[in-house]
């Protein structure tokens, strides 16, 4: 695995070529551009905040912004497994061709999603700030931490998509279920402390390695809080072992991927 | 000076023969083939019989140890798993068993322009490009001129690269990979594209970076640019390696076994038309047939002395089997060799005698030379009523080139009975000196000046 790092460091040319490529290619033949980077989360927020506040109502104050903090990271979580997914197949002329450390393909799949969900951020910051919320300085900090770790659990869960659906075409679609059963596992839309009264169904919740994560995205973003020792030390160790389990998993399928393509 | 010269030749060597830079044992590879794949979740659980494979065993233990500054040329037959060596050594795929080692960047063209991207310009491409070689920006920009200058494309280095015809996409990717400072390229039969001074260019720079130090690695079908270029060879047959080591050798082992290949080829083709011509299958022969051959009633008169074949046809040449110094069918032959025409006739209708007679003449139709057995003074009486009258010629001293084979049969009064004036077409190669038609034996003797002026 080291020396994937070691080669990935060496193609670190290729892998910013892919996400320049991706991120200018996005809204390419849009009027508005790079601009939708930035809108499309404002509109988002926009329907929430009508549907959330005037027809579904819940208990929840300022639910729009409970929501915002949170969706964003899982956005880009949901983005990369289950777009991520295809990622080695959609290259198959260039996989089949040339060689390269395939890991660059997942890898630049997760980081211009992140790089994205960066921007977006800018967006949350605002709506924040301008809603009238004292962001708390010391639990600002923890959000790089959460980020990167959301980026690691993110990139090895990819990986093992990616490398998987080359073999098994089908899992490019069943991807795109699965990441929607999984939003309603995590705590995205409600808040953790409806499960408080089965303790049994909140540690399989806690097993879920996103929970940790967007618990620690609304108590900086949202309730101003530094998260809870224990919360950043399973999202750290779930972020550890699945980008790992991601290189090793992916190590072993790339052998094959130019025969199967 | 001496010195110096001895010095240089001793770092060359040192340079040439201490670094292994490929080092490959033992390769097998196998592929599967599958009967009907399916990809889709419902294709693999309904069709569980579909996803039943062979195994192909393409490579079947191949060495091959390459030094740092060596090129070697990959020769075989299509299909017999050089590019898929080739492949191996690139680590687009992985060895089944056996080992790759590899010392140092390897740059490839092994799929022309792979990696490019069709709507940026050939300027953003040779950064994405140069990017999947390992590349870091500045290291990119350093070089960029380089690969320009050479590419040629100065002019449409910011179109994108859709609207590039495939010479100058190959000129960007050749550029491209052989600018990379790579310490091993991999050529795989792309150099077949651009025209012949782009050619020559790319040759002379690879030249020059192989005196470098750089190792090269080429598959290519034309042997003749393989055995100027490269100092080894490997010649891979069904997965094994037939022949290997200095290029000259096999070269020539992979020539042999290619003319022996054609020769089977040859004869097998031969068989089958004299079984049709026997069995009165051969369309083609009925077609040229005269029609005055199936008119027992037609004289003389009734030839048509200006088609390409005519005669009464009481006796037919069925076939001519054209054969080499070795005996063996063949249709080039050496100058100054020996070669020889067999000629198998069918007689329908007996006579005293029946003259065999041929003719060779040039492309355009020009009589080099002809005659007959009666000329000749040679015996005309036929044992039977079919056999075969052979023709040789000791020494054929044609040049190059490609002549016409006539070929005939008259009786005792001249009265063409299979007059048939291109029967075939063969070739001559010559190794030897002078420009023409014929060799003319000769010689050259330079006399004393002085004795000379002496004597008058």
């Amino acid at each position: 695995m080291v020396k994937v790092i070691k080669e990935l460091y060496d193609y670190r040319q290729m892998i910013i070529g892919f996400v320049k490529r991706d991120l200018k290619g996005r809204y390419k033949a849009s009027v508005l551009g790079f601009l939708w980077t930035f809108i499309n989360p404002l509109l988002q927020l926009l329907v929430y905040t009508l549907v959330f506040s005037t027809i579904m109502r819940n208990g929840i104050p300022e639910y729009y912004l409970f929501l915002f903090v949170a969706l964003i990271p899982w956005i880009f979580f949901a983005t990369s497994i289950s777009g991520g997914s295809g990622c080695v197949v959609s290259q198959n002329t260039m996989v089949t061709k040339i060689y390269f450390p395939r890991e660059v393909l997942p890898v630049s799949y997760v980081t211009s999603a992140f790089v994205n969900m960066l921007l977006t951020y800018i967006v949350v910051f605002a709506v924040v700030i301008l809603t009238g919320h004292t962001l708390d300085p010391i639990a600002l900090l923890f959000l790089p931490l959460i980020m990167i770790v959301e980026y690691f659990l993110a990139l090895g869960i990819t990986l093992i998509t990616s490398a998987l659906t080359v073999y098994f075409r089908d899992l490019e679609y069943i991807m795109s279920i699965v990441t929607m059963a999984w939003q309603f596992l995590t705590p995205v839309m409600y808040d953790v402390s409806i499960l408080d009264g089965s303790p049994r169904l909140q540690t399989i919740f806690y097993m879920n390695p996103m929970t940790s994560v967007i618990i620690a995205y609304r108590d900086i973003m949202f309730y101003h809080k530094v998260p809870q020792l224990n919360t950043l030390v399973v999202a750290v160790c779930m972020g550890m072992l699945f980008t790992i389990l991601g290189f090793e998993i992916f190590g072993k399928l790339k052998r094959r991927f130019a025969e199967e393509l | 000076m001496s010195e110096n010269k001895v010095l240089g030749a001793d770092l060359y060597n040192k340079k040439s023969s201490e670094k292994v830079a490929i080092e490959a044992t033992g390769i097998h590879k196998k592929y599967r083939v599958y009967l009907d794949k399916g990809y889709s979740l419902k294709e693999k659980a309904l069709f569980w019989k579909r996803n039943r494979y062979e195994e192909r065993w393409v490579l079947k233990g191949i060495d091959l140890k390459v030094m740092q500054g060596e090129a070697v040329g990959l020769l075989g037959v299509n299909g017999c798993g050089k590019s898929t060596f080739l492949k191996l050594l690139s680590r687009i795929m992985y060895p089944d068993q056996g080992e790759v080692k590899i010392n140092g960047r390897v740059s490839c063209l092994i799929e022309l322009g792979a990696g490019f991207h069709p709507d940026l310009s050939g300027r953003e491409n040779i950064y994405t490009n140069a990017a999947i070689f390992g590349l870091t920006k500045k290291e990119i920009d350093a070089r960029l001129q380089d690969i320009i200058d050479f590419s040629e494309l100065e002019d449409y280095i910011d179109n994108p690269v859709r609207t590039y015809s495939s010479g100058m996409y190959m000129r960007l990717a050749f550029s491209v990979a052989i600018n990379v400072d790579a310490d091993i390229l991999l050529i795989d039969e792309i150099l077949a594209v651009g025209d012949a001074n782009f050619q020559a260019k790319c040759f002379k720079k690879l030249s020059e970076l192989k005196r470098q130090g750089m190792t090269i690695v080429i598959v290519s079908h034309d042997i003749g640019t393989i055995e100027r270029f490269c100092d080894k060879g490997l010649w891979i047959k069904d997965g094994l390696c037939a022949s290997e080591g200095i290029i000259k050798k096999v070269v020539n082992d992979y020539r042999e076994f290619l003319e022996e290949e054609r020769q089977a080829a040859l004869e097998k083709e031969v068989a089958a038309k004299t079984k049709r011509v026997e069995s009165g299958e051969d369309d083609e022969q009925k077609e040229k047939t005269p029609k005055t051959f199936l008119d027992p009633t037609a004289t003389k008169d009734d030839i048509d002395y200006a088609a390409n074949r005519f005669g009464l046809g009481y006796a037919v040449i069925t076939n001519v089997v054209l054969r080499d110094a070795k005996g063996k069918i063949n249709t080039t032959f050496t100058e100054g060799q020996t070669c020889s025409f067999d000629i198998h006739y069918q007689i329908k209708k007996p006579s005293k005698e029946y003259i065999f007679g041929m003719a060779i003449m040039s492309k355009d139709w020009y009589m080099l030379y002809g005659t007959n057995q009666r000329e000749d003074g040679k015996p005309t009486a036929l044992p039977g009523d079919t056999g075969v009258v052979t023709f040789t010629i000791n020494n054929l001293n044609l040049k190059t080139g490609r002549y016409i084979f006539s070929v005939s049969i008259i009786d005792e009064n001249e009265t063409p009975m299979d007059f048939y004036r291109n029967y075939c077409e063969f070739d001559v190669v010559s190794d030897k000196g002078g420009i023409g038609v014929v060799q003319i034996d000769h010689d050259w003797v330079i006399q004393d000046g002085k004795k000379e002026d002496g004597d008058t």
